[in-house]
């Protein structure tokens, strides 16, 4: 159960937009973009100030109790603004899974801080076969007395680059575990990836004999895994369609106002009909991201299917969604100083991690007993 | 006010054990088509007890009650099954009329319709008017007290059962194409008028060509002033929604289809090709535009009881187009070299052709995809409309064909 109540939660998201409005605006966007960190420690604190890196963290250990519903519906905020900040590693991964699994003192000593915005951290989920399945897990453990020795590779880690604590998923000799790591133990080797989405920042990272302490878990920690990823696909399917509806607006609003043979190019049915098979992908995004919110948090059977949908309706509602609208503007939007591939490359960005559109469908088949 | 209020309690004990007095249910009733009302002698209890048309007023057959208390007669109505509440909601025929007859007419024909004694069609659509309605040709002249009829109308159901043809007709060819139509009340069982079916390219007949020569209409059958029958029309749309709300067909060989999200799934599996990857991702694809359709219409619902107008509620036909249109194509392919086929014999495949041909009848009628998307991107989305260039020109001088 959510500890924020529905008008707890109109509030926070008016008071959010105003923080991105102000703090996220494209200029911004377009800076932090071109730095090496990709986010602004400022907004960091003012975010975390509001309340946001805390939202889905247990109120025990500093944060908001928000469920899944409170999550999607600010992820639509921070997706329309293309907010550049680790909030999916450090306010969605790492607390999401440090509440999946069963270790009191992990997180009485790292949620807190995570809840505050005082440290940043991720979680190193796939190998580089990069399916986030279990059998891409490159990293092994290995016992070394009481504590734990890293060895193999983690790829596509979001954020890793400023973190201060790594989660790492490994393979233990009893099956996959969670470790805790100091990125900066030795035997860790950070390498920063070069992003096509330039708001995101990603690295490899390799493992060699590094330290590690491991996280306790009562059953699978890939069930925990799984149960992170759920709550991964969730947020962003919110920012896929917060996405989207900013998208649509400012394409819409530009065949409004562009003139060609003497009318404004929406008048045209070749135009027009593009927006109106948009305005159905956006609508078909925001409804199946909130019914998967809404099933996750009341506990419904329906939760697995409604996530599997909403990962692959709403990324492909995205990228559709992002590409036409370039198509829609023409020249203009083949230009750098142009919005519109800024939101092309969120769009790719959002609907590869995790697991891509075909493996959800695959994942949805199933579910529907096929 | 009125000095006593009903309380909905006593409303719904009222009505609940009025019908427990009235209504005597019927094996095999079926429900208002566009005939005579199979169960007219009850349906006119209804009206005269004023359960027909409880918003409307007291000098016609209401109550002059408020919509959540009339909702509860409709509710206690459905519940046992029986006809003739919510008609002043449902009845495009009889609300047409009482928005706009003229008082004489009015008071004939509209006790008439909610007693479901008259059987109706619609005159709307012609051969060179269909997306286009306002380029109607069928003419109508004045002459003395009545007006004479020419044309004809396309897309008629129950034309050959009817009494009355909702009309609209060209009464003026010298103002432009909105400005010169009349909306008129025809009379049916005349000799002027002559009712063909039409073969469907499903190889059914639901709807019929009407030919009309020198048909006579009294000039008190007019519905709203002379040449402001497109504003009858819109009226009359409105209503037509409602009605035609659920009109798309579902398999029609007999044989059991299976139910609910998993439908296509367990389709595919009984064709063999349950294992198919390729397959998998196309059922995964169809069944979400399916369930999306359906997640999209929950949430206009929820949207528009908070008091929100939603956008999506102009999405529904569109998705429904592109739903039946996918299915269909789907349910061809898991068949293979089987949709080769028709008839009793071979159900599967005469499902999945008939909704390959039927899923067309939601594509166009009622206004094409493509209209659809004019509407949506010119009244949801704000976007200009196309120049019209008839839009200011005498009729008559407007290109056709």
């Amino acid at each position: 159960m959510s500890a924020i109540t529905a008008e707890d939660l109109k509030v926070f998201v008016e008071q959010l937009k105003r923080l991105l409005a102000d703090r996220s605006s494209e200029t911004e966007v377009r800076r932090l973009s071109e730095t090496s960190e990709g986010y602004d420690p400022t907004v960091w604190k003012a975010l975390a100030d509001l309340g946001v890196t805390g939202l889905i963290i247990d109120e025990d250990h500093g944060g908001f109790g928000g469920d899944a519903v409170a999550l999607e519906r600010v992820m639509e905020e921070v997706g329309a603004a293309l907010l550049c900040s680790p909030l999916l590693s450090s306010a969605i991964l790492a607390p999401a899974l440090l509440q999946a699994l069963d270790d009191d003192a992990a997180k009485v000593r790292l949620l807190p801080d995570l809840a505050s915005g005082a440290k940043i951290a991720t979680v190193a989920i796939t190998g580089p076969s990069a399916g986030w399945i279990e059998g891409h897990v490159a990293v092994d453990a290995m016992a070394v007395g009481t504590d734990w020795s890293l060895t193999g590779k983690a790829a596509f880690v979001t954020h890793a680059h400023i973190a201060d604590v790594l989660l790492v998923v490994a393979r233990a000799p009893d099956g996959v575990a969670v470790f805790e790591v100091d990125p900066k133990a030795a035997g860790v080797s950070l390498t920063s990836l070069p992003t096509f989405d330039h708001t995101l920042r990603m690295s490899d990272i390799d493992f060699a004999k590094v330290s590690a302490r491991r996280l306790a878990c009562n059953g699978s920690a890939w069930q925990a895994v799984e149960a992170m990823i759920d709550l991964a696909l969730i947020a962003l399917a919110g920012e896929q369609a917060g996405g989207s509806r900013r998208v649509l607006e400012m394409t819409v609003d530009y065949a409004k106002n562009r003139y060609q043979f003497g009318r404004a190019i929406g008048s045209f049915q070749a135009v027009k009909h593009m927006a109106a098979d948009l305005l159905m992908d956006s609508e078909s995004c925001t409804s199946a991201a909130r019914h998967a919110a809404q099933c996750l948090a009341s506990g419904s059977d329906e939760a697995p299917s409604a996530i599997s949908l909403a990962a692959f309706a709403c990324a492909d509602a995205f990228s559709a969604i992002t590409a036409t609208s370039i198509q829609m503007h023409g020249g203009i939007a083949f230009t750098w100083a142009h919005p519109a591939h800024l939101y092309l490359r969120r769009a790719r960005a959002d609907a590869h991690l995790f697991g891509s559109s075909d493996f959800y469908r695959e994942r949805y088949v199933q579910q529907l007993g096929g | 006010m009125t000095t006593q209020t009903l309380t909905d309690e006593a409303l719904k004990a009222e009505v609940t054990a009025w019908l427990a007095d009235h209504w005597k249910p019927k094996a095999g009733d079926q429900g208002a088509g566009f005939g005579l009302h199979p169960q007219r002698d009850f349906m006119a209890k209804v009206v005269e007890a004023r359960w027909a048309v409880p918003t409307w007023p007291k000098d016609w057959y209401g109550r002059e009650m408020s919509l959540a208390q009339a909702k509860i007669i409709e509710k206690a109505f459905a519940a046992v099954g029986a006809p003739g509440a919510g008609q002043d909601r449902s009845n495009l025929w009889a609300n047409t009329a009482m928005a706009h007859a003229t008082p004489a007419f009015k008071k004939t024909i509209v006790p008439a319709l909610l007693k479901g004694e008259v059987g109706m069609c619609l005159l709307y659509s012609e051969p060179g008017a269909g997306s286009d309605l306002a380029a109607i040709r069928t003419r109508a002249d004045r002459k003395g007290d009545h007006y004479v009829v020419n044309g004809q109308k396309v897309w008629t159901s129950g034309a050959a059962v009817a009494d009355y043809g909702m009309l609209i007709a060209r009464t003026d060819w010298d103002v432009p194409k909105h400005k010169g139509i009349s909306f008129f009340f025809l009379p049916m069982k005349q000799p002027g008028i002559e009712v063909r079916p039409l073969r469907q390219i499903t190889n059914e007949a639901h709807f019929n060509e009407v030919f009309i020569t020198d048909a006579i209409v009294p000039a008190d059958n007019m519905l709203g002033p002379l040449n402001n029958g497109w504003g009858v029309l819109q009226t009359a749309l409105a209503y037509e929604r409602s009605v035609m709300g659920d009109a798309a067909r579902g398999p029609r060989s007999g044989q059991d289809n299976p139910k609910g999200d998993s439908a296509l799934v367990e389709l595919a599996r009984e064709a063999g090709r349950l294992n198919d990857p390729v397959i998998r991702q196309e059922v995964a694809q169809v069944t979400a535009y399916k369930v999306l359709n359906r997640l999209n219409n929950a949430r206009a619902k929820a949207e528009l009881a908070q008091g929100n107008s939603s956008p999506i509620m102009s999405l529904g036909k569109l998705a429904m187009s592109r739903i039946l249109h996918e299915e269909a194509r789907l349910r061809s392919k898991l068949l293979g070299a089987g949709s080769l086929l028709e008839g009793p014999d071979h159900p599967r495949a005469e499902d999945a052709n008939f909704l390959s041909l039927n899923a067309y009848f939601t594509s166009i009628g009622g206004g094409t995809d493509q209209i659809q998307r004019n509407i949506i991107g010119e009244r949801v989305l704000g976007l200009p409309k196309e120049p019209e260039v008839d839009r200011d020109m005498a009729f008559r001088d407007v290109r056709s064909g």
